[in-house]
């Protein structure tokens, strides 16, 4: 009990201590805002990812394919673990569009199986609710329509908002791909090698994800098997799987993995069998890897420079300790001489160094909580009054600053700053416990 | 004299002063390393378009006619070294088994090229080569030959990020590839769909400009040829835009308002040009190209200096601490020399100045620190992707091969005397509170 009590007393009767404890604040709050943003956008960019592609990918890197793709759908809905399975194709693609040539990502697809197997249908912009007429120009139901990225079509204001129009814009669109055999040479090779086809523009995709919307093309599957590959055999590039809700994913992957190899097995005497041999099972994780990687050692190399500076709090919290402890040598003296053992003493100011942490992160945390919760606002009136935006808008895909405050990053920040605290009081609550009431007691020190 | 002998005393006696060198060293070399990574890279975006592009790029909004006489002229001036003309088109590029790319497809004259910009330092095989690098295919004469970018024909180690550029010489040079560039012929395919012109060549060279942009995404071919396949209806020379080196101590400023005015003349007089066609076509140095992107990248740069500044403001409470601390526990010093008949003002300029030279020595230190880290960056990163096997660095990701490594001086020295006053501003009160010491409350025999 003497032991809070001295705590509560001295941080309110020392006035140094305030110091360790704005000190603490300030690291905590700048911590706690800098994390929340950077984790928003992380963790925002992958679950942009993560609906994208769906839950588990069986893919090639290969832009010729593999064959067979359908037998193993089927034998992948039969299993209780998918949702929805979706053979796509991908390829580069030339697109001849408003006067001018863009090199762009051509995915071919179903679209009502992508979109239970991802969130295509999200995705869209007049066809949200009706997935299967995505292809169906509004203004031609008849003609092949296709769907484009939307930065492909569309610019952004400074506000992040596309302009939209009311209906699609009438908008032929011609693609020009390579198609491919199985061996991955030009399949017309000897004629013309390069084959065109006419779209007419149906409807745009938005992901969120500036490398999508940017420079993909969707197409009907069946197109983009023309346009992409040739041959017998009909292939795709990868299929995109959703899990049944509450299945876990490594389990999920790991079955779906059990299921290819056993399916390879199988075909293996079959012809262009070698082109299964290139193909992989990834969860999402895995298959978006060299997007979402760079943004992880980001946080983490941010992280570790808030440790470095981190570290002048520690130097703090010491010097405040210290100080203390050489005023307080009496009180130390005194509390010895009545019994309290070394440990006593230590607990005492490790104690006080917790509470200088808790309240010092307390302050951070609700001082962050409260910038975080009108950083957006902050933003908009600093763009009215100076045009300062932290992200310009035309450039960078972000709509709002991420504001929400997770709960797990604020308990390891909180944790991380109590734990400073205690290391940065160790040396001088050790020495604290070490005194001798016989010295500091003694008549010529009184 | 006195002052020296005091700070000497208290540097040797109060080692915890140390730490307060130990966290203003901290703060500056990680501000001098940020601020130095950020001007650095920002430096290599501005450098790298003048590398590939040369120092000024005039743009036409359509073929500029007999660009050879308009080069003639601006040769001609002073202001002018070199120029080259360029012929640019987006592309589809297929460069072997399954490998199909969205490319840019530059028709350059290499040898020109070279006088202007640093291609020939790009190329693997010409590189070391006497003579100006040119397209010919090695014992292929009669083949037209071409550069592709490394990027488009193999891709990196994973681990360290490297080509293994003797491997890609091996394999690429004498491939022969097709790319498209959208231009339709006029006969129709079988079904009736458009018939793209083809451009086939041989690989001649691979160029790595240790540019991400460039590297995966360009592909050179004799200007002649691209213009045969653009405009195969139009005699003459033709380019789309003139890149231009300009003679050692030119302001690029100048010299893009005299080119204009050249500009204006020949457009006018010998093409037959409208004002509006004039107007429009850009003449802008390769610093202005990159003007937006790199107002991003400042603004990020001022952000994270802020935040870092934020955080090590603590420098100054943790000084206050330590200042404040000595001053305590050394009033009878200091009110001793108050009665040998010191000011007021000379004992406050012993903490003050020892305040200063706490931020000297610190900043100092701080300053070697950042310099030696951030000039040897590169290693440290090699260092980290050996021990934790993290690659922290990717061209893919961060645009250039090298992290950039020189030291901003002009960022460095702000921060310095940031810190020199932010110590001096922590030494400042417990300075005040020394010189308002009372000798004869503080020797009073109680």
């Amino acid at each position: 009990m003497y032991k809070l009590k001295l705590i509560i007393r001295y941080l309110l009767r020392r006035h140094l201590t305030h110091f360790a404890v704005l000190a603490v604040a300030l690291c905590v709050f700048i911590v706690v805002v800098v994390m929340t943003v950077m984790t928003g956008l992380v963790q925002g960019f992958k679950e942009k990812n993560h609906e994208f592609v769906g839950d588990c990918v069986v893919g090639t890197e290969s832009l010729v394919g593999f064959p067979y793709y359908e037998e193993f759908v089927e034998r992948l809905e039969q299993t209780d673990l998918i949702a929805a399975a979706s053979p796509v194709v991908k390829g580069y693609g030339l697109q001849d569009a408003e006067g001018r040539e863009t090199p762009v990502e051509v995915m071919g697809v179903d679209p009502v199986r992508h979109s239970r197997a991802t969130n295509f249908a999200q995705v869209l912009h007049y066809r949200a609710s009706e997935p299967a007429r995505a292809f169906q120009p509004a203004y031609a139901p008849e003609a092949p329509g296709c769907v484009r990225g939307i930065d492909l079509a569309l610019g952004r204001n400074a506000s992040s908002e596309y302009l939209y129009h009311a209906q699609p814009e009438q908008t032929p669109v011609n693609l020009t791909c390579f198609p491919l055999n199985a061996r991955g040479a030009l399949a017309l090779a000897g004629t013309w090698p390069v084959r065109t086809q006419k779209f007419f523009h149906s409807d745009y995709a938005r992901t969120g994800i500036a490398a999508v919307d940017g420079s993909l093309v969707y197409i009907p599957l069946e197109q983009a098997q023309l346009l992409c590959t040739a041959g017998t055999l009909k292939r795709v590039t990868a299929i995109h799987i959703k899990f049944q809700p509450g299945t876990d994913l490594a389990r999920g992957c790991d079955r779906v993995t059990q299921l290819w190899q056993q399916f390879r097995q199988e075909k293996s005497d079959a012809p262009s069998a070698y082109l299964l041999e290139t193909v992989k099972v990834e969860s999402w994780k895995g298959y978006r890897r060299a997007f979402i990687a760079p943004m992880e050692k980001e946080q983490v190399l941010l992280s570790f420079m808030f440790v470095l500076v981190g570290g002048t709090t520690v130097f703090i919290v010491f010097v405040v300790f210290y100080m203390l402890i050489a005023h307080k040598r009496k009180d130390i003296g005194v509390l010895k001489s009545m019994g309290t053992s070394q440990v006593g003493i230590m607990a005492l100011f490790s104690g006080f160094a917790f509470a200088v942490g808790l309240l010092g992160s307390v302050v951070g945390v609700s001082g962050g909580y409260l910038f975080l919760a009108r950083i957006n606002g902050i933003e908009d009136w600093l763009f009215e009054r100076f045009g300062f935006q932290l992200w310009d808008r035309t450039i960078y895909a972000i709509g709002d600053i991420p504001h929400q405050v997770d709960v797990k990053v604020v308990f390891v920040i909180v944790g991380s700053a109590i734990a400073a605290c205690l290391l940065g009081a160790a040396v001088p609550s050790y020495l604290a416990a070490r005194l001798r009431p016989v010295e500091t007691l003694h008549v010529g020190q009184v | 004299m006195l002052k020296f002998f005091f700070w000497l005393k208290y540097l040797c006696k109060w080692r915890v002063v140390l730490l307060s060198v130990a966290a203003v060293a901290l703060s500056v070399s990680l501000l001098i390393v940020v601020a130095s990574l950020f001007t650095g890279f920002i430096e290599a975006v501005q450098g790298g378009a003048v590398d590939v592009v040369g120092d000024v790029v005039l743009a036409a909004p359509a073929a500029i006619e007999r660009y050879p006489d308009f080069i003639e002229r601006l040769e001609e001036t002073e202001l002018v070294t070199a120029a080259t003309g360029t012929l640019s088109a987006q592309g589809l590029l297929h460069a072997g088994k399954g490998n199909v790319h969205g490319v840019t497809v530059w028709g350059i004259e290499p040898d020109r090229r070279a006088r202007v910009t640093h291609l020939k330092s790009t190329l693997l095989r010409q590189a070391t080569a006497a003579q100006a690098p040119c397209f010919d295919v090695p014992g292929a004469a009669a083949e037209t030959g071409g550069f592709v970018g490394i990027g488009i024909v193999a891709d990196p180690d994973e681990t360290t990020d490297e080509y293994d550029r003797e491997a890609v010489l091996a394999e690429m040079i004498g491939q022969r590839v097709f790319v498209t560039t959208g231009t339709i012929v006029e006969a129709q395919n079988a079904d009736g769909t458009p018939k793209r012109k083809l451009i086939p060549f041989t690989i001649a060279d691979i160029v790595y400009a240790g540019v991400y942009e460039f590297d995966e995404g360009f592909v050179y071919v004799p200007i002649k040829v691209l213009q045969e396949a653009l405009y195969p209806r139009r005699e003459g020379d033709l380019a789309t835009s003139i890149s231009i080196k300009l003679a050692s101590g030119v302001d690029p400023q100048q010299a893009v308002a005299q080119i204009r005015g050249l500009w204006r003349v020949f457009a006018g007089e010998e093409l037959g040009w409208d004002a509006y066609r004039i107007a429009v076509t850009e003449v802008i140095t390769a610093r202005q190209m990159q003007a937006q992107y790199v107002v991003e990248l400042r603004k990020q740069m001022g952000v994270l200096l802020l935040i870092f500044g934020v955080i090590s403001f603590s420098v100054v409470v943790l000084v206050f601490c330590i200042f404040y601390m000595i001053v305590k526990l050394k009033q009878k010093d200091v009110a001793i020399l108050k009665s040998c008949g010191v000011g007021g003002f000379s004992v406050a300029w012993i903490f003050l100045g020892f305040g200063t030279v706490v931020g000297l020595a610190g900043a100092g230190i701080g300053t070697v620190l950042g310099y030696v880290i951030t000039r040897n960056i590169n290693t440290v990163e090699e260092w980290i992707r050996i021990a934790l096997g993290l690659k922290l660095w990717q061209s893919s990701v961060y645009m250039f091969s090298r992290i950039p490594n020189q030291v901003d001086w002009a960022s460095a020295l702000p921060i310095v005397a940031l810190a020199v006053a932010a110590a001096s501003l922590g030494a400042l009160l417990p300075a005040i509170l020394a010189a308002w010491t009372k000798p004869v409350q503080i020797l009073r025999y109680e």
